[in-house]
């Protein structure tokens, strides 16, 4: 095996698999990895209906975020993007949008008219009873269904990519094995003209020098930075000194000493490329490269974000076991703690435990993440995709009327 | 990053120094009685799982780089091998 820096497997726009070819209009004809038959509650009220309706339909996924009604401002904005990210989003081959009413399903229908790819629209109450509208609804993705089958297939290479980094439960060996493998891999996304993007603004107090350094204009860099000190703000209101208690005593027994090393250990899943993008919550990124995105900590909310801005794939780095991800994005979990791999073998989808006992090298732990990749874009499943796990949690700023 | 294997064999300790500019590198095992790396650089006793070693002698004052990243400067002199944590980097 090769222990160049920059093996020609991973710098090179590698086709990765053939995925799925999607219209301009949705998220600029990035192809998708996965093309799911999505029965979409866009309320709460419909969600058990939903639910019962795809589990008659073999295939389909249930998408029920528990949406609500009488947000206020950037809520309900956020909410309605996040309704038209799910039925624009690469994965998603063909929607069945259900509603409660009327009235909101001439809006959605209008909204996605020109939408390019099989949907249906269903109001709860143009139903004549709870079983007729379970009837409709599995009918509606039943023909959904048979329509995604045709769809035109594409190639999908590095460059068609985007691809969402998070970290959970994170350990010492997170911290030297998963994210690290992470950043190589995304040395050689970026290199090959694909799409990054990082989240979690709390993760990078203690890394404004390398965002500095990592930017690719002072412009970008500040962005980040005022995202940063928002953050710090926030917390500092509410009379927490982050800097003054991290790293924790605990952190320190563990072996880390300064706030930027706990902080780097996150934060090397980026890897060396340039940011070039600063984004806000659920904002996609305009060109490739390395983006960040100012989201809060908590993992569904942060990937949330991630998703609702196109990413196809996520790679997700646990240190102990943290079972996240959002339902239409193929999350591989990667771990290199050997008592974690043991325990949570079911829930875990890449070993870098070879980081830890020298039997692979960064260059070697990178390629494996590839190597899963492609089986998951040729259609192997990933653990939570095994598990049916899902979360589409939006941040909320408001109190709700 | 690392362009090669971090070693272990006979009887060292296993160890990752994530980048090439890194001047210290990380223990990954809780073999604490082995005083030497996988590759030969001799070490303290004691050193537990996750902390980390000089593989370079770091002056008082000097940078110390993990991750390709300052994380720190010595507040001593630190010889090779040595181990680095709080009493002597801030």
């Amino acid at each position: 095996m090769s222990m160049s820096t920059t093996s020609p497997d991973t710098i090179s726009d590698t086709c990765l698999g053939i995925g799925w070819a999607r219209p301009t209009r949705c998220f600029a004809g990035r192809p998708g990895v996965r093309n799911h038959v999505v029965g979409l509650s866009t309320v709460g009220l419909t969600d058990r209906i939903v639910s019962l309706a795809c589990e008659r339909v073999h295939g389909s996924l249930a998408v029920t975020p528990s949406f609500e009604r009488g947000l206020r401002g950037e809520d309900a904005a956020l909410q309605a993007r996040m309704i038209d990210a799910i039925v624009r989003h690469p994965n998603t081959g063909a929607t069945l949008i259900v509603t409660q009413d009327p009235r909101a399903a001439d809006v959605l229908r209008a909204r996605h008219a020109e939408l390019g790819k099989p949907h249906s629209v269903l109001a709860l109450l143009d139903c004549a009873g709870m079983d007729d509208a379970v009837n409709q609804a599995a009918k509606a993705l039943t023909r959904l269904t048979s329509e995604a089958a045709d769809l035109p297939r594409a190639p999908v290479r590095l460059s068609d990519l985007c691809v969402v980094l998070e970290c959970g439960a994170s350990d010492a060996s997170s911290a030297v094995c998963a994210n690290p493998a992470i950043g190589r891999f995304v040395d050689g996304l970026v290199a090959a003209g694909g799409t990054a993007i990082v989240s979690e603004t709390a993760e990078f107090l203690g890394a404004e020098d390398v965002i500095r350094r990592q930017s690719a204009s002072s412009e970008i860099a500040d962005r980040i930075l005022g995202y940063l000190s928002a953050k710090e703000a926030m917390m500092e209101a509410d009379g927490e000194d982050y800097r003054g208690v991290n790293p924790t005593a605990e952190n320190i027994d563990a072996g880390l000493t300064t706030l930027t090393e706990k902080t780097m250990g996150a934060v090397c899943k980026i890897g060396r490329s340039p940011f070039v993008g600063a984004l806000a919550y659920g904002e996609a990124p305009q060109r490739p490269g390395l983006h960040f995105m100012d989201t809060t900590f908590f993992s569904p909310t942060s990937i949330t974000g991630m998703a609702l801005a196109g990413g196809q794939i996520c790679l997700f780095a646990i240190g102990v076991f943290n079972p996240s991800a959002v339902p239409l994005v193929p999350t591989l979990k990667i771990c290199g703690n050997p008592q974690t791999l043991s325990a949570w073998q079911d829930g875990i989808d890449v070993d870098v435990s070879g980081l830890i006992t020298g039997a692979d090298t960064l260059d070697q732990a990178a390629q494996a993440i590839s190597a899963k990749i492609k089986d998951v874009i040729g259609g192997q499943q990933t653990a939570t995709e095994r598990w049916g796990e899902g979360q589409i949690i939006l941040p909320r700023t408001l109190p709700a009327i | 990053m690392t362009d090669k294997a971090p070693l272990r064999d006979e009887g060292g300790r296993r160890h990752l120094k994530v980048h090439p500019d890194d001047n210290v590198t990380t223990i990954l095992d809780a073999e604490t009685h082995c005083t030497v790396l996988g590759d030969g650089l001799n070490i303290r006793p004691g050193i537990p799982f996750g902390h980390k070693v000089a593989v370079t002698v770091i002056r008082r004052g000097e940078a110390v780089v993990k991750y390709g990243v300052v994380i720190g400067h010595a507040l001593d002199d630190i010889a090779e091998g040595e181990h680095v944590h709080v009493h002597n980097l801030a």
